[in-house]
């Protein structure tokens, strides 16, 4: 059931009920840094609570449409629209699109970063309660008891008064998906979540990250550990060279055709 | 002449005016530490920013960092009164002249203190749909203050010291007054000694409040006061675990 058939949405029970609306849909996205080429012209589709897998080897571009997902990354040409508003270069033969600010991009899509990048000077609370006071514009107390309810969704509430330095790599790791789930935003991307960590830590941030697939959320994960990915992906993208070599459905792993993927995917394991 | 015959007795007759010396050196360099931490900040984010503006902030860092403290005082005291006929007090051109030279080493311990911050947390605030002047405020503004302080409290104290230059304008800091008290008594070896120990003290109390200032800013934070703040802080949240329950 899967093969070469790059970006379209495969993940049948899912994608049958949204087929319309996808909420992120790339479309010839391409990137360069000068004169190297990153991504040269990407498709995906990418459906309400659809967990998406992506994998490769370094420098296959995926970290880098990861972070144009949310404008981290400036794409150099293609579509990105999130919730159907434009917010890439776009496409010559769509000029009448609805075009948005990359500030309400951002309001819709959290990201977790490979380092955590906690805030160093804040408690685990207020790491979580400042971009609720300045971009949720909530009350000091409000923005607390929300940040403490997101921090309990961690199962780190215990650990509020504590600073990021207090804390292990897992630990800031999940304050730092719960900082991002308290923002309400439609898509979860993910970026390396738990490349930093050593090994024994790996899990609890995955066990988080299951937890947040459970509840129903949109995720984008760029991750090296294809056990969860096996576990958790509805459509799993191989990448290489800044193009989306093979992408298919659950089973991926065993039924993919591409010599490249295929490859990889024993190399791993 | 035997050192026996040295008078050390002037300095604790003489102490009220050493001291009060010293008050006004502190004075004018306090207010002048406001001014130029301000001043700092304002260069080092324009030396920072794209060329016409960070070319203004290089020409006056570099001009104003060579400037002797003596002659800029000198400058703003005569100078701005021959020029423009505004005439200063000698306090006013004290706190002008330090704080000209002194915003000048601010904006470099300032840029060096933003460049210092992970590019990935200004990352994360954007991702967070966080507008940039409020990641500046509330992201990188506190992390290069912390890592700023040290060298704010060197720079307090070479501000302390170089108010002995504005001797020159008549302000009764401690080396005017010194001088003063040297021609009524002729003890000069007395006398600055004196002086070299008030500013030797002041600048060991200085240390002690900035390493205050240090544990207090740090995460977490360390000292007496901050472990009152916190343990109000610490209610909160147990408060909050409360209301959130398990």
């Amino acid at each position: 059931m899967s093969g070469l058939n790059t970006g379209e949405p495969v993940s049948d029970e899912v994608s049958a009920a949204n087929q319309a609306a996808p909420v992120i849909q790339l479309r010839g996205l391409r990137k360069s840094f000068g004169d190297l080429e990153v991504l040269r012209g990407i498709d995906l589709d990418v459906v309400t609570g659809q967990h998406v897998v992506i994998f490769g080897p370094s420098g296959s571009g995926k970290s880098t449409m990861l972070r144009s997902l949310n404008m981290l990354e400036q794409p150099t040409a293609g579509s990105l629209k999130v919730d159907g508003v434009e917010y890439g270069p776009g496409l010559p033969d769509e000029p009448g699109v609805r075009r948005g600010k990359v500030l309400d991009l951002r309001r819709t899509v959290g990201m977790v970063f490979q380092q955590f990048n906690l805030f160093p000077h804040l408690t685990a609370l207020d790491n979580v309660a400042l971009p609720l006071r300045s971009v949720r514009g909530l009350k000091g107390a409000a923005a607390q008891l929300k940040a403490a309810e997101a921090l309990r969704r961690v199962g780190l509430l215990q650990r509020a008064a504590h600073y990021p330095q207090q804390l292990s790599g897992g630990q800031q790791q999940r304050v730092a998906i719960a900082r991002a789930l308290a923002m309400d935003p439609k898509v979860m991307l993910f970026d390396e979540p738990t490349s930093a960590l050593d090994p024994e830590l790996v899990g609890e941030v995955l066990k988080t990250m299951r937890e947040v697939a459970e509840t129903g959320m949109t995720m984008v994960v760029v991750t090296h550990e294809l056990g969860f990915a096996k576990e958790i992906g509805d459509l799993n993208v191989f990448m290489e060279d800044g193009l989306v070599v093979e992408s298919g459905p659950r089973g991926f792993f065993e039924n993919c055709v591409s010599p490249r993927a295929r490859e990889f995917i024993l190399a791993v394991r | 002449m035997n050192i026996s015959n040295y008078d050390w007795g002037l300095i604790w007759e003489n102490h009220g005016v050493l001291l009060n010396g010293l008050l006004v050196a502190l004075q004018v360099s306090v207010i002048a530490l406001v001014i130029s931490i301000f001043g700092g900040l304002l260069l080092a984010v324009m030396r920072l920013s794209k060329p016409p503006i960070s070319w203004i902030a290089v020409a006056y860092i570099n001009v104003f960092r060579g400037v002797p403290a003596l002659v800029s005082v000198i400058w703003v005291y005569f100078g701005v009164a021959l020029l423009l006929g505004v005439n200063f007090t000698v306090f006013q051109a004290g706190v002008i002249a330090l704080s000209l030279l002194y915003s000048a080493f601010m904006a470099e311990i300032f840029r060096s203190a933003l460049g210092a911050i992970p590019p990935g947390h200004r990352e994360a605030g954007q991702a967070l749909g966080m507008r940039g002047t409020r990641i500046f405020f509330s992201v990188v503004l506190p992390q290069a203050i912390k890592i700023a302080l040290p060298n704010l409290g060197s720079m307090f104290i070479g501000m302390v010291k170089d108010t002995s230059t504005f001797t020159v304008i008549g302000l009764l800091e401690v080396v005017r007054v010194t001088q003063n008290l040297v021609s009524q008594s002729f003890q000069p070896f007395v006398l600055y000694t004196a002086a070299a120990a008030i500013y030797v003290l002041a600048a060991f109390v200085i240390d002690i409040v900035f390493r205050l200032i240090e544990g207090a800013y740090a995460s977490p934070p360390r000292g007496a006061i901050s472990r009152v703040l916190r343990s109000r802080k610490r209610q909160r949240i147990q408060q909050l675990m409360a209301e959130v329950g398990p």
